[in-house]
């Protein structure tokens, strides 16, 4: 009868709604994770561009340095000048860190940056004054330690790019992150060539 | 037959040691501050380098440890120092005060790797000073127990900001004060045996000696009372290396 109907009609529209709430919970769970797999990235971002700006910061003590020694190495000390310049002009949004072509874009200039810095530490091999002196050999090993730091923390930020990437397209959390904008990010590739940091042996 | 038995077996133990390292050596373990697998220091030497370790982490918290290698395998010597330093968490957690001295003996590669609490005071450029003054001139020379000791009593003071690094080291300069050192270490290690013999040699630290045996270089030392384990240190990457 009436009642009976109606009865039946609440218990219906309950278990809706119980069930909209909980696929509203388990929403929210998910993209708070997402959120927190995000901010890992970016963490260990800001770690890895740090790292950069600790190399581009070595660089102009280094040129003066070797211009004591060596001025008449004009080519190879304005290709590391130059190659720092255009380091300075990169400016990473979080975008970038979605985006295939600029975040290449970014690894190449860092990339000539490190063959710049090669070539100019190879150069300084040539001059045997150069070599031993104190100032020269203390910049190198700052080099070296920040060439180092730099490779773990690209590492490190892979690390972070693999676990938040696996998040986001797993299922159902890629439903939850096509709804709000969580995008894959991009891995540091490994360079071609000599994954070696400029180094030069004693 | 029961002795070959046990000889096989002893054989076996020290198998392992050599070759479960993983390929990026992540999965070497360390049991002691003083980790020989080469064969290079003797049990007198190792013993020596682990109580100066030892008592250094007692007064400073420092975990700094030693270990050596034959072959980084093909790896960059930075990258199996940092596996091993992290892997086995050397310094506390908190503070992250942990040194790594890694010797690779057959390729000759030298690395100071140092916790990121310690990247202050241990600089890379400290780093790499002590690398080519304190240890290398001895290493070129086949002294690798003293070129880890003086590197260790370098780091020691480079971690209180008290070391001061002298002159670059002159190709020319006379081998005689270091033979004169040498032998006499050699003396101080015969009188030092001879007098402790009655004692028990093992008069020092009692903790490495609760294990009921030598405790030296064995691989598998680790045991009541004795032993080392990283208090979970992280490591930023930082310190220098040198090949001699």
């Amino acid at each position: 009868m009436k009642s009976r109907g109606v009865l039946i009609a609440l218990i219906v529209i309950g278990l809706i709604v119980v069930f909209v709430l909980a696929a509203v919970l388990y929403g929210i769970g998910v993209y708070n994770s997402l959120v927190s797999h995000d901010e890992k990235v970016q963490a260990a971002w800001s770690q890895v561009e740090s790292q950069y700006q600790r190399r581009a910061d070595l660089i102009p003590n280094l040129v003066e340095t070797v211009k004591g020694f060596a001025a008449q190495e004009r080519e190879v000390l304005l290709g590391v000048t130059e190659a720092r310049a255009r380091v300075s002009q990169l400016t990473v949004t979080r975008e970038v860190l979605e985006d295939p072509a600029a975040f290449a874009r970014f690894q190449q200039v860092q990339d000539r940056f490190t063959s710049a810095i090669s070539r100019l530490l190879a150069v300084a091999e040539n001059y045997p004054n150069l070599k031993s002196n104190e100032n020269f050999l203390a910049l190198q090993n700052q080099l070296e330690g920040t060439e180092n730091r730099i490779a773990v923390e690209r590492m490190r930020y892979n690390d972070t790019v693999r676990g938040y990437n696996t998040a986001i397209r797993r299922f159902p959390a890629s439903t939850i992150a096509g709804m709000t904008g969580f995008r894959e990010k991009q891995y540091f590739q490994a360079k071609e060539g000599a994954e070696e940091a400029p180094r030069v042996t004693f | 037959m029961v002795r070959a038995r046990i000889i096989t077996a002893l054989l076996l133990c020290a198998v392992p040691a050599l070759q479960l390292f993983g390929a990026d050596f992540s999965t070497l373990k360390l049991s002691q501050r003083v980790t020989d697998l080469t064969g290079t220091l003797s049990p007198e030497e190792v013993i020596t380098l682990e109580s100066t370790l030892t008592e250094f982490e007692q007064a400073t918290s420092t975990q700094l440890v030693v270990v050596l290698i034959p072959t980084t395998e093909g790896l960059p010597v930075e990258q199996v120092a940092l596996a091993i330093a992290e892997g086995n968490g050397i310094g506390g957690k908190e503070k992250d005060n942990g040194v790594l001295l890694l010797i690779a003996t057959g390729d000759r590669l030298v690395r100071i790797e140092v916790g990121y609490g310690l990247e202050g005071a241990l600089t890379d450029v400290l780093s790499g000073q002590i690398i080519r003054r304190e240890i290398i001139p001895h290493f070129r020379e086949g002294r690798h127990y003293e070129g880890i000791r003086a590197g260790i009593d370098a780091i020691i003071l480079a971690t209180k900001n008290e070391y001061q690094a002298g002159p670059e080291p002159d190709e020319f300069l006379s081998m005689l004060p270091f033979i004169i050192i040498f032998i006499t270490t050699l003396l101080i290690f015969f009188a030092q045996a001879r007098a402790h013999r009655r004692g028990g040699f093992f008069g020092g630290p009692g903790w490495v000696y609760h294990t009921g045996g030598r405790g030296g270089s064995s691989w598998s030392g680790g045991g009541s009372g004795g032993g080392f384990s990283g208090g979970g240190g992280s490591f930023g990457g930082g310190g220098a290396s040198g090949r001699w």
